[in-house]
């Protein structure tokens, strides 16, 4: 049935770009890869290792393992027939319908036997203690390994030289659960890779500052969390380099990502997974723009090919999910800065630290730049608990309190 | 010139009418129920027909309340948020914390001196401690609604109610009827802990609120026992407005004054 949802998917772009190529669009090419790595998940031919945030997917792919990234098929679950299915299974299985819809999704999908086996798991002890929980459990479901990988939360040379040796110990593991060795030569290719697809993404970001924005709200969504699961490959190469082919020709023809832009938002931590009308309304209603995403965010060097453990370790714990709130605040401010918003809709994903434990911090510290936070409690994956109507009234207030008020730049 | 302002919330419909002075008219507060658009229907012809005007001298409409967007030949549709801002600002000048629980929503309101929104926070997850909350357990304890107000006299307020469901509040309401405990004490225990989520709304907001002045607006400023216990909690007196409920509806018709007269 999974197997199937991919495969309409990918035919259904492809039909859809031959039958009117000038349809082609960046975000439908994101779309087919993504569609592509779910047929190669459900196919059964591939070796698949599952993993959370944080884990360098890049390796994954040097090894020609396919990364089951587990929050990315939690969401793609979440928009089949299926969906409300497998909460249900999940809170029938002990799972509190208040805990993290990820996670509910990975247990409930899992016990109906809805997601693929792979030959191991890893989950980092980082960002959330939830999710290595569901690893642990999903581990035991599979009746496989599990590897945890330690990733400091503090960034220094000493943390660094421990967690490349770990992600070292990791590839070890890997390999031996699935028999595929990793050769240096395509480590250091796809290393070069992964540079490459960064300096692209950075440019896209810097592109995506301009004020009006080249960006509606709609172009980036996500787009930092699943882009990472073709780190190292040439794929994500090409998805990067026509998302910047697209802004750069939207900028050239004076094109604004929303017309007459007239307020800029940041949307903080993830995205709401399911179909819903917020962002459209945003942008026909306000002119707003969702400009940037937390997590569409470069915090990391380029990898040094000859030497990729050290890199990849500085990546991982340089991640805004990773270490103190203090530091997230701090990345946020400086987006916030560098794309000039006029405020913040953080959705406090329900029952996730990162969303609801930080907001206090993260609402005092824009209040002394001037920007505002509109704090929601949305369950970001299950779309049974969406009250469409209650937030649009909260988002339309703050809409209306930002036109009220002079720009914070 | 004449302006309506209708607010068609989740218990109440209510609407204004001002004139060009900003001088209210007529208001009016009708039951929502299940057919909003009759609703609707009713509160204007009330405000009209006490002003004795016709629909066709209205200038121009803005509708306000989760039913905003219901209302045929609007200007506009403006937020609760922002008419409730507004209202407020017209009848209590430098308000700087506006308190607004409705049928089904609380809200608090940080305002500036200029009377603009700068902050609100609203009850996001339930509806407890709103005023579908306190019809609950006027249920549960057989009492009348509009009598809740005076109830919690001479209560010696030693009673919490620790439930935060509606659901479980109203059960918790009956098993202490059935102890014996007196109605007067279980009433200042609800007043106790709606104030208690009200307070917690408005220190996400305003986490010092010292000497700055406060006022409350929706149906639930009409119970002066939740009031009190607001006022209580808060340790500040709290000021209502008259007719606190038909705030949002004042705001509306201010709003549509000051936009068509923009446009």
């Amino acid at each position: 049935m999974i197997l199937q949802h991919f495969e309409n998917q990918e035919s259904g772009i492809m039909n859809a770009i031959r039958e009117n190529p000038e349809s082609a669009s960046p975000r439908k090419k994101l779309a087919l890869e993504t569609a592509r790595l779910g047929k190669r998940l459900y196919s059964n031919t591939d070796d698949l290792v599952w993993a959370g945030p944080l884990i360098p997917f890049d390796l994954l792919n040097a090894m020609d393992v396919t990364p089951a990234f587990a929050e990315f098929i939690a969401s793609i679950l979440v928009s089949t027939d299926a969906g409300p299915l497998f909460f249900e299974n999940a809170e029938q299985a002990g799972y509190a319908s208040d805990t993290c819809g990820y996670h509910r999704m990975l247990m409930g999908s899992a016990l109906k036997g809805m997601i693929p086996t792979p030959k191991l798991l890893i989950s980092a002890m980082s960002p959330c203690t939830g999710g290595l929980a569901a690893m642990e459990n999903l581990a035991r479901v599979f009746k496989k390994d599990l590897f945890i990988l330690h990733i400091p939360q503090k960034e220094s040379d000493h943390g660094v030289r421990i967690l490349a040796d770990h992600i070292r110990d990791m590839a070890e593991s890997v390999s031996s659960h699935t028999g595929k060795v990793l050769d240096n030569d395509r480590l250091r290719k796809a290393m070069e890779n992964t540079n490459k697809t960064r300096e692209i993404l950075s440019d896209i970001y810097t592109l995506a500052q301009q004020v009006p924005s080249p960006v509606n709200g709609r172009d980036l969504s996500n787009f930092g969390i699943v882009l990472p699961l073709f780190f190292g490959t040439e794929v994500g190469i090409e998805i990067a380099q026509a998302f910047y082919d697209e802004l750069k020709s939207r900028i050239k023809a004076n094109r604004s990502g929303v017309p007459g832009e007239r307020i800029r938002l940041m949307w903080l931590q993830n995205r709401i997974q399911f179909k819903n009308n917020l962002v459209k309304m945003l942008e026909k209603e306000f002119n707003a723009s969702i400009v940037v995403d937390e997590l569409n965010v470069i915090t990391w060097d380029p990898i040094d090919p000859e030497d990729p453990y050290i890199g990849l370790a500085r990546r991982s714990i340089s991640s805004p999910l990773n270490g103190t709130v203090e530091r997230r605040v701090k990345q946020i401010v400086k987006l916030a800065e560098a794309y000039k918003i006029d405020g913040a809709i953080n959705p406090c994903h329900w029952g996730c630290r990162q969303g609801t434990g930080a907001r206090g911090l993260i609402d005092s510290r824009m209040k002394e730049i001037g920007v505002p936070v509109l704090n929601l409690e949305v369950d970001c994956v299950d779309p049974r608990n969406f009250a469409e109507g209650q937030l649009i009234t909260r988002i339309e207030a703050f809409m209306e309190m930002i036109e009220s008020r002079p720009s914070p730049w | 010139m004449y302006y309506l302002g209708i607010d068609i919330g989740s218990l109440t419909c209510d609407a204004v009418l001002i004139d060009d002075s900003e001088k209210i008219l007529a208001s009016s507060v009708v039951p929502t129920g299940a057919r909003n658009r009759e609703a609707i229907m009713r509160a204007a012809d009330e405000v009209l027909r006490s002003a004795c005007i016709s629909e066709k001298e209205v200038t121009a409409t803005v509708s306000t309340g989760y039913g905003r967007k219901r209302v045929e030949g609007r200007l506009t549709a403006v937020t609760e948020i922002t008419c409730h801002a507004r209202g407020i600002k017209a009848l209590l000048p430098g308000t700087r914390l506006l308190i607004d629980i409705g049928g089904q929503d609380s809200k608090a309101i940080e305002l500036d001196e200029n009377g603009q929104v700068v902050d609100f926070a609203m009850n996001d997850k339930c509806a407890a401690g709103t005023g579908r909350f306190l019809d609950a357990m006027a249920r549960a304890l057989q009492v009348d609604i509009e009598k809740m107000s005076e109830l919690d006299n001479g209560a010696r307020g030693n009673l919490t109610i620790s439930s935060m469901c509606t659901v479980f509040a109203e059960s918790e309401v009956v098993s202490l009827i059935a102890e014996g405990v007196k109605v007067n004490e279980i009433v200042y225990g609800l007043n106790r802990s709606i104030a208690s989520r009200t307070l917690s709304l408005i220190k996400r907001i305003m986490p010092n609120t010292n000497g700055l002045p406060i006022a409350m607006s929706g149906g639930v400023a009409r119970n002066s026992g939740v009031v009190r216990a607001i006022s209580n909690a808060m340790e500040s007196k709290v000021v209502i407005p008259p007719m606190p409920d038909t705030i949002g509806a004042l705001g509306a018709a201010l709003i549509a004054r000051e936009r068509y007269s923009h446009n």
